[in-house]
């Protein structure tokens, strides 16, 4: 998958029960660019990230991505985003290419085990490949997430808190992949407080809390 | 429809593998099952039963261990996707018909499985014959898919809920009810070798299941995405 998508959300505002998490958050973001979110802690970045790739629904505005100018229905959302996110888990009884294996035959990936090894290779869990999530550092889980995350190449790339729990060269090689998907045309869309992952964004949607 | 099948196969296979590895499910059902059968088996036995109420007994008992062992095990399907931070990333990669598919068939395989042991251990315990082998198979059959196309919408439902244990079987009973009915008449009806009455019951039982089917697949994407 590889034409170009366009992400724009426009007054979206989250209330669970009384509480406000945010309201009136616009935004966009083009092929090749990087949105950088930020914002305090419980300033609602993960959740908008959330509503952001289809997760949760927002109380008011919309989200719309647009592929050729021709807006892509919620339902097939899906297939043009990865998404690396805290609050989503890998499965952990399976080893690691089990979980790359699972999720691309999910996604309807045909002849993916070639694909799913060049995935881990580019994580450097290669050595781990058959080794079960339970026993896995969390840099190594960090690292399995965005290796699921980039297996069908989508043209939209979430990234929540992406450089948590990784080594410094584990943040280079992060910083690496996100100049290279950019590079190649992906939108890519960063929640973080983390000032040298901020420095990445070519564009900033900042959240007060 | 092959893809359907391959992807929803994948979403089986994965609850299989990681059942195997874990055995939550499986030791949840089957500890229930052995108990209640147990203590059927000791509390009322072969023959404190008179011989005139031995086909409708006998086939209510049986339901009674099958409902409430299904009950003890099979909302785990969805309960662990959501407990394990493993929901979000089936929702944001597979087809919400495809993961409906394939956990209706792993929780129709693991009723089968339960099925399979418990029928012949409670007839043996039970002294429990019946007339018509083909009539009772079709009732198992037709009772194990509707009982699974059930339970896994209700535990879809539940999964996201509070009090979910509690939820499961107050949402299920009234659900499940009728079926237990015609599934209580249709297997007295195979213990005396009346061939109308199990055709009977298995027409409303096959009724039941379409309905429940046609609910799942209208309602599924909604529950699982909202």
């Amino acid at each position: 998958m590889s034409e170009g998508v366009r992400l724009e959300f426009d007054g979206l505002a989250k209330r669970f029960d009384l509480r406000v998490v945010f309201r009136a958050v616009s935004g966009a973001a083009e092929p090749g660019e990087v949105l950088a979110i930020t914002g305090p802690n419980g300033s609602g970045k993960s959740t908008l990230l959330t509503i952001l790739c289809g997760l949760l629904r927002a109380t008011r505005g919309e989200v719309r991505y647009l592929a050729d100018s021709a807006e892509i229905p919620r339902d097939r959302w899906r297939k043009y985003l990865g998404i690396v996110a805290p609050a989503m888990s890998l499965y952990e009884n399976l080893d690691a290419l089990e979980n790359l294996r699972f999720l691309a035959l999910v996604r309807g990936m045909r002849d993916s085990e070639a694909r799913c090894c060049e995935c881990l290779e580019a994580v450097g869990l290669d050595p781990a490949r058959s080794t079960t999530v339970r026993g896995f550092s969390t840099g190594m889980h960090q690292r399995l997430k965005i290796a699921q995350a980039i297996l069908h190449d989508p043209p939209v790339l979430f990234l929540d808190e992406p450089g948590s729990n990784l080594d410094p060269a584990g943040q280079d090689w992060l910083e690496e992949l996100v100049a290279r998907e950019r590079g190649r045309g992906k939108t890519v869309v960063l929640a973080t407080n983390d000032r040298r992952e901020m420095e990445w964004g070519t564009r900033r949607v900042a959240l007060s809390g | 429809m092959w893809r359907f099948l391959a992807e929803s196969g994948a979403v089986f296979a994965k609850d299989l593998r990681t059942e195997f590895r874990t055995r939550v499910a499986l030791n949840a059902l089957g500890l229930f099952a052995v108990t209640t059968l147990a203590a059927v088996s000791y509390t009322i036995g072969p023959y404190r039963i008179a011989e005139n109420d031995r086909p409708f007994l006998l086939a209510a008992l049986l339901w009674i261990v099958i409902f409430f062992a299904a009950m003890a095990g099979l909302d785990r399907t969805f309960v662990k996707e959501e407990d394990t931070h493993t929901a979000p990333l089936l929702r944001l990669s597979a087809d919400p018909l495809v993961v409906w598919a394939g956990k209706l068939l792993f929780n129709f395989v693991l009723l089968g499985v339960l099925i399979a042991i418990l029928v012949p251990l409670y007839m043996v315990l039970m002294g429990f014959r019946v007339d018509s082998t083909a009539g009772f198979l079709l009732v198992l059959g037709a009772g194990g898919y509707t009982l699974a196309v059930t339970t896994t919408m209700v535990a879809a439902i539940i999964a996201r809920a509070m009090s979910r244990g509690a939820l499961f079987s107050v949402l299920s009973l009234p659900l499940l009810l009728p079926l237990l009915i015609f599934l209580i008449q249709g297997t007295r009806a195979a213990v005396e070798g009346s061939a109308e009455g199990v055709s009977e019951a298995l027409r409303a039982v096959v009724s039941l299941g379409g309905v429940m089917t046609v609910v799942s697949v209208v309602l599924f994407p909604v529950v699982w995405n909202e």
